[in-house]
């Protein structure tokens, strides 16, 4: 073996390899021309190098340049080799994978929270930015406690505004308002009082799209030194533009419960016409919220508060009542049926 | 109360639109609920002469005029009635008019004669109650102008607040209204010709209970023409939604409406006469097994309270509530004695209710009379009906109690008006205010007190010298008792409106904790796990709880939430039978939401409420307690192409439940059989039991009581729980255990036991072996079937050990498992599956 012919042999073997490795099909066969070229044992690289110790000295540097030459070529189109059909491999089987992106996704189950509920969690959670409690009382009651605590005696004329169910349990009635808890709010805190009560209430009321003979109210009580009916107005304005937009147009009347003194029945502008008037609103241009006042001085007495010394107001609103103008709810009777088509929409 | 306005104009004078008036009214505290057009019906209905009146050619009912309209041509009208004749003025109903009750008239053929329209009676336009002969209208009426121009008035429908008695009538309204314009009221001037004998000759009244009666006024007109009233008194009465009578009948309901003054009208022919010929009556209550047959011609055994007008021979009328038919004003009635008394309002309004009998002069009674009235309406009365029916006046009147009270003063501080109102009005407006509305104020006597609070519990305030002033309250005025009426007066003269709102500027109240947050939290996992909330009522059928058999008690041991197992709470007038008393659990309203929705074609239902349970204590007083229920049935994946099909059972139910246990930060209960059956499957249902925090009954309702609910769903889970803090608690925070440094060791093993053996049972034995280093026993698989044995099971459990400071050596782990087989091995017969 002289030098002329291990050059040859060695660019014969580079002509050979590298066409070889750029045919290759996949990782596989270049893993196969790397050992049939590049391997340590029977690479045919390896074979040649063999043949160096035959050289001459003097030779010997000139064929280790040309080796590293044509074995850099050879690692080199290898490398190269590999990226392309790694690449090519992945691009097979991602293309294998595709999907149709359009159909719909995996439902996750979610229920949905009564309307009744929430509206009350949203009075709440306003009056709360207040400092207002939330508190609960008993829905049966008696006769003292949800009439006459509230300055409305036996056989008072105002008695024809709540129409009642009476229970076989002496003195007993299912309340028709959530206004005994003022009394049982007074009776456990003592002023700066500011307390809410939720609740379910009863009247005896024949059931149609607008009166419901069970119901749900939500009462405010504000006791302090001074609170007036300028803190009444100001906060019913804060609520109303919290429930039902910043530039809710309100107003305030002159309403009639026995256990207020000055009454309060407060309005906003119609949610349906916007106030220019429509059949929602008996074409007034105004509904009707909630009813309030100062409380009376006869009812903080009951609640063990001195009235010479402490003022308040109170109000009570209808959640339904709310719920319906806030979602567009036309008929009172949905919130107790549980049609599972009209609750899901909440969801 | 129904207000027409032509009429208020007589008492007061309006320059307002309808609709600005009804604001104004709203404004003032009398809320107008309505603002109707009356006569609005009278569309294409004008006033015509009769030009000829003759024979129909074909019928002998019927007669052929020709009217004249205002038009070129006079119209051919058919009629049906006798009281016309050539010259009348009368109104036509032209083709195309729509009368009231939507009769449409239109040109027709009668028996061969066109008829171009219809001669209206008063009947047929709701202008009076006369349907028999045409409504002859006043000579001078110019033709052709339309009907609804001359007689249309609007009406307002006002509400009268309870308190304000006063102004359930047109004086009082127009008071009001004279607040507010500035304009003055003009009360009916009264002029009585009394041409009659002097009226001790004539009437004699005895009252025999005078804190029931405390004035009766009488007074005597002898020989009056019973019959209709004048046309505007029926227009007006009808309008204001009253239907006439007669003329001396109207007189009553005229005062009534006008004066607010219930008065009562007797012919004098059925009263009895005493010894010197006068007709004599006594107010006293009831005897023993009286009756009395009313106007409405029910005869009425009346009850010992019940307050009567009667004469020697019995009672005559139900005081203040309703008359009787023997003493009935009719067309044969001479004479007739008018009564206007005040009756005490307790005592009316519990008559009115005893007897169910609520009239419009019951509802004015009950609401406390001016005693003044008591002989201005029977002065107005006999002024209407000599007018009206003509007769002679007795001169004079019996009058019980003629003394006038004094007016009542209201002392009030101006300052505290205004702290009140949150208002900077001072003493000078207001005082103009008050008097806008006829209160006069002047300074306090000094040494007099403020009364603050009347009723049952009254308090009076000492004031310093000229701090308070005296309302001077107008006699008709009975609202007015204390220094807080006083305020509302003067801010609703002023207008609420007037009161500029600011948000509350004084201390806070102390944070307490909000009853609802840890029900709230419950609520919010339900319905992320999928279930829908809902709220259903708590009055439920009578039969409710025993069709469905749900122990009341199964939900306790849970302390502060416990149920009382006693009679339940039953309404003594209820609404419905469906409705009748208060339910003592959840799952059968849940049951009646499911039945809903199944008639609705939905099978697929995941719902729960949180609601009360209610009973009646042993000692008679009522217990209210807080419970959470749920139930599922159906498809427990949404349906959808790529969820596999998968329906509700037991497991779903207990694994909500352990989602509420994870809520409350509590172990996973455990499950007890339940073996009690009704109303559960026997084999499917069980007790979850969380020592302290959670207790309650879960399983698969029993199929009877899906038949009896009428169910279609063949497998409902259901679950009711009580809940520590339900009722007002709140979330516990979660105590973090340190997480290990060192790797736990998990080991599997499958151990054959008897097919009776209670998985929890297995458990519990293999907790209790499983030393200081077992962290953690999970059931992961459950199989039956060769090689096993029949009645034989094998249960796959995951084991885990782990300790804080070091690592485990096999060597150990080893030996814990080996001391679980033979804890398992000697308790329950278990061998390892190899």
């Amino acid at each position: 073996m002289d030098l002329a012919t291990l050059t040859s042999q060695l660019r014969a073997l580079g002509e050979e390899a590298l066409p070889k490795i750029a045919a290759a099909p996949d990782l596989a066969a270049l893993d196969e021309l790397d050992v049939a070229y590049l391997g340590r044992k029977g690479g045919a690289l390896s074979g040649l190098m063999r043949g160096i110790g035959q050289l001459p000295a003097e030779d010997r540097p000139r064929v280790g340049v040309a080796v590293n030459e044509v074995r850099e070529a050879v690692e080199g189109a290898l490398a190269s080799a590999r990226q392309r059909t790694s690449q090519a491999a992945l691009a097979a089987r991602l293309a294998a994978e595709a999907m149709d992106v359009t159909t719909p996704g995996r439902p996750i189950a979610r229920g949905s929270l009564h309307p009744i509920q929430e509206t009350i969690s949203r009075i709440a959670e306003i009056f709360g930015q207040f400092g207002f409690v939330t508190y609960e009382g008993p829905e049966v009651e008696s006769d003292a406690t949800n009439f006459q605590m509230l300055n409305i005696p036996p056989d008072h004329p105002a008695r024809d505004l709540w129409d009642t169910m009476y229970v076989d349990i002496d003195g007993g009635l299912l309340r028709t308002h959530t206004s005994p808890g003022q009394i049982r709010v007074m009776h456990a805190e003592k002023p700066p009082i500011r307390a809410l009560l939720p609740g379910r209430c009863f009247r005896y009321e024949a059931v149609d799209a607008s009166h419901a003979s069970e119901f749900f109210q939500v009462e405010g009580l504000m006791v302090d030194e001074g609170t007036s009916l300028a803190d009444l107005r100001g906060l019913l304005d804060e609520f109303a533009h919290a429930m039902f937009g910043a530039g809710r147009a309100t107003r305030f009347r002159p309403g009639y419960y026995p256990f207020t003194e000055p009454s309060v029945a407060f309005d906003v502008g119609c949610l349906v016409c916007g106030g220019t008037g429509c059949p929602a609103c008996g074409r007034t241009g105004w509904m009707t919220i909630l009813g309030a006042g100062m409380v009376h001085p006869v009812v903080l007495q009951h609640g063990g508060i001195d009235p010479e010394r402490y003022q308040g107001f109170a109000f009570g609103m209808g959640v339904e009542r709310i719920a319906m103008l806030r979602h567009g709810i036309g008929d009172v009777r949905v919130f107790l049926d549980n049609d599972l088509r009209f609750l899901e929409q909440f969801r | 109360m129904r207000i027409p306005l032509g009429w208020l104009r007589d008492y007061v004078d309006l320059d307002l639109s309808p609709e600005a008036l009804a604001e104004r009214l709203t404004l003032l505290g009398f809320e107008v609920k309505g603002l109707e057009r009356w006569g609005s019906e009278w569309r294409n209905v004008v006033v015509g002469e009769l030009l000829t009146v003759e024979k129909h050619p074909r019928a002998d009912r019927l007669s052929l005029t020709s009217v004249h309209v205002g038009a070129a041509e006079p119209l051919q009208i058919v009629c049906g009635a006798t009281n016309i004749a050539p010259g009348q003025r009368v109104p036509v109903a032209l083709p195309g008019a729509v009368l009231p009750g939507n009769r449409a008239i239109e040109r027709t053929e009668k028996m061969g004669v066109v008829s171009n329209g219809m001669l209206c009676s008063g009947d047929e336009l709701r202008l009076s109650v006369d349907g028999e002969g045409i409504l002859i209208l006043p000579a001078g009426t110019p033709l052709g102008t339309a009907l609804t121009d001359l007689y249309g008035d609007w009406v307002l429908d006002v509400d009268v607040k309870p308190n304000r008695g006063d102004a359930l009538c047109l004086v009082g309204l127009a008071r009001e209204v004279a607040a507010v314009t500035g304009s003055v009221a003009r009360f009916p001037e009264i002029t009585l010709r009394e041409d009659g004998p002097p009226i001790g000759e004539v009437l004699a009244v005895g009252v025999e209970d005078p804190e029931l009666c405390h004035r009766f006024v009488g007074r005597r007109v002898s020989a009056v023409r019973v019959g209709p009233s004048p046309e505007q008194v029926q227009r007006r009465l009808l309008a204001a939604g009253m239907r006439p009578v007669s003329n001396v009948v109207d007189a009553t309901n005229y005062v009534m409406l006008e004066l607010g003054k219930p008065t009562h009208a007797f012919d004098a022919g059925a009263v009895a006469r005493d010894a010197r010929g006068r007709a004599a009556l006594v107010v006293r209550t009831a005897r023993p097994g009286e009756r009395l047959e009313t106007l409405d011609h029910v005869e009425r055994a009346l009850s010992p309270e019940t307050l009567l007008i009667a004469d020697e021979n019995g009672p005559l009328a139900i005081a203040g509530v309703m008359g009787g038919a023997a003493s009935e004003v009719g067309e044969s009635t001479a004479d007739v004695i008018i009564e206007s008394a005040v009756f005490d309002p307790v005592s009316v309004r519990r008559t009115a209710f005893r007897y169910a009998l609520r009239s419009e002069a019951s509802l004015r009674f009950e609401k406390g009379q001016e005693s003044r009235l008591a002989w201005i309406g029977a002065d107005r009365v006999t002024e209407l009906i000599a007018t009206w029916a003509g007769g002679s006046v007795a001169a004079g009147r019996i009058d019980t109690a003629p003394d006038e009270p004094v007016p009542a003063r209201v002392g009030y501080r101006p300052a505290r008006v205004d702290l009140l109102l949150g208002t900077r009005l001072g003493p000078d407006a207001q005082a103009a205010l008050l008097a806008r509305v006829g209160i006069a104020t002047e300074p306090a006597p000094d040494g007099s007190g403020v009364v603050i609070a009347a009723g049952a519990t009254p308090r009076s305030v000492a004031v310093a010298p000229g701090e308070a002033r005296d309302a001077v309250v107008p006699p008709w005025r009975r609202d007015l008792l204390v220094e807080a009426d006083i305020a509302e007066e003067v801010i609703r003269i002023a207008g609420y409106e007037t009161v500029t709102g600011k948000t509350p500027d004084t201390a806070m109240p102390h944070v307490r904790p909000n009853p609802l947050e840890l029900r709230d939290a419950l609520r919010r996992a339900l319905a992320g796990a999928g279930l829908t909330e809902v709220v259903t009522p708590a009055l439920v059928p009578g039969s409710a709880a025993a069709t469905l058999g749900w122990p009341v008690l199964a939900a306790d041991g849970v302390p502060g939430e416990a149920a009382v197992d006693g009679l339940v709470v039953t309404v003594t007038n209820p609404l419905s039978e469906r409705h009748a008393v208060l339910r003592r659990g959840l799952v059968g309203s849940l049951l009646d939401v499911l039945a809903l929705n199944e008639r609705h074609g939905r099978g697929d239902v995941a719902i729960f409420e949180v609601g009360k349970g209610y009973a009646q204590a042993p000692d008679g007083t009522p217990a209210e307690w807080w419970r959470l229920a749920f139930l599922v049935t159906g498809s427990a994946a949404t349906p959808a192409w790529n969820v596999p099909a998968r329906t509700y059972d037991l497991d779903d139910a207990k694994g909500i439940v352990d989602l509420l246990a994870r809520v409350l930060a509590i172990p996973d209960p455990a499950w007890v059989s339940h073996l009690d059956g009704a109303p559960l499957h026997p084999g499917r249902a069980a007790r979850a039991v969380a020592p302290g925090t959670l207790a309650g009954l879960i399983g698969e309702l029993h199929p009877s009581v899906l038949a009896a609910w009428d169910l279609r769903a063949e497998r409902v889970l259901v679950a009711e729980l009580a809940i520590s803090g339900l009722s007002a608690g709140q979330l516990v925070p979660v105590r973090v255990a340190s997480v290990g440094r060192f790797q736990p060791c998990e080991r599997d093993l499958a151990l054959v036991v008897p097919e009776p053996l209670a998985a929890a049972d297995l458990a519990a034995t293999l907790r209790a072996a499983g030393g200081d280093t077992l962290r953690q026993v999970a059931l992961f698989d459950i199989y039956r079937g060769a090689p096993l044995a029949a009645g034989e099971k094998s249960l796959a459990w995951r084991v885990v050990f782990a300790a804080d400071e070091r690592a485990l050596t096999d060597d150990e782990v080893d030996a814990d498992v080996a001391r679980l087989v033979s804890a398992v091995a000697s308790a329950h017969g278990a061998r390892l599956r190899t």
